[in-house]
């Protein structure tokens, strides 16, 4: 099984995950962005839409497992195919949540091409944005290590 | 009413490689008609994640997934499938579980 393990630098890392905390229990009852679905009936809907929520929270605590007391000690995050597809996703959710919760001041267009001058920015929306940086790093490993692990899944 | 049933709710397509065109009746075409899995661009999903998510959802290969994620970042949506409206349905629910905005449309065209 394909295993990659990453060594974080923990004085940067470790304040980003009192705000990713925060977001995933903001994620625990709601969805990172309520889908539009307008051509199912209400019943349906509310399945659909609990369904979401719960597979939402079984990859945002799969994400923030990753963050124990071993990696307090090592700084290290290890991903296989146990947890890469997970990872992923829950990366997308906090992402998403971000830009709900905090990085809007930034408009869609900036967020997008990512040519933010961080040294600008105050203190919450610079964290806020290098949160969003860390995830989407994140999301790039695994998907350049271990894409063929989650097409295979 | 919907036919999206709860059953198909709890399994959604996640891995399997389908065809983009099921065999259908023509008594079904007339219940459902045809039905078009349209992904909407988002500011914040990565490029290589979107083609990810076509590659796992559709097992579209790299050539494909890429020019449909191309397609929702310059042109701001894609027909990603279209068919029958229960598999419809359950792509649309399944890309909705990675986080993509997708919708569902009637198939103007049928």
């Amino acid at each position: 099984m394909k295993r990659v393990e990453v060594k974080l630098a923990l004085p940067i890392v470790a304040p980003l995950l009192d705000l990713i905390k925060e977001l995933a229990d903001g994620l625990k009852k709601h969805l990172a962005v309520a889908p539009v679905v307008t051509e199912v009936d209400p019943e349906m809907r509310d399945a659909w839409f609990g369904e979401l929520v719960s597979a939402q929270n079984d990859d945002v605590a799969t994400l923030l497992g990753l963050f124990d007391d071993e990696f307090f000690s090592e700084g290290v995050v290890a991903f296989d195919e146990s947890n890469a597809e997970a990872v992923v996703r829950a990366c997308a959710a906090i992402r998403l949540r971000l830009r709900e919760r905090w990085l809007k001041p930034l408009g869609d267009e900036t967020l997008e091409s990512g040519d933010v001058d961080v040294a600008a920015l105050d203190e919450p929306l610079r964290k806020a944005f290098m949160c969003y940086l860390f995830l989407a790093t994140v999301q790039e490993l695994i998907i350049q290590h271990l894409d063929s692990s989650i097409l295979e899944s | 009413m919907s036919r999206f049933s709860r059953r198909r709710l709890l399994n959604p397509i996640r891995s399997q490689t389908l065809p983009r065109h099921l065999p259908h009746t023509e008594t079904e075409l007339k219940v459902d008609g045809l039905w078009r899995v349209v992904v909407l661009n988002d500011p914040v999903n990565l490029m290589s994640y979107v083609v990810l998510v076509f590659k796992k959802v559709f097992g579209f290969d790299e050539q494909t997934a890429r020019k449909h994620m191309l397609e929702v970042h310059e042109q701001g949506r894609s027909v990603v499938w279209c068919g029958l409206r229960e598999k419809a349905e359950a792509y649309t629910f399944t890309l909705h579980q990675w986080h993509l905005s997708a919708v569902l449309e009637p198939d103007e065209a049928r």
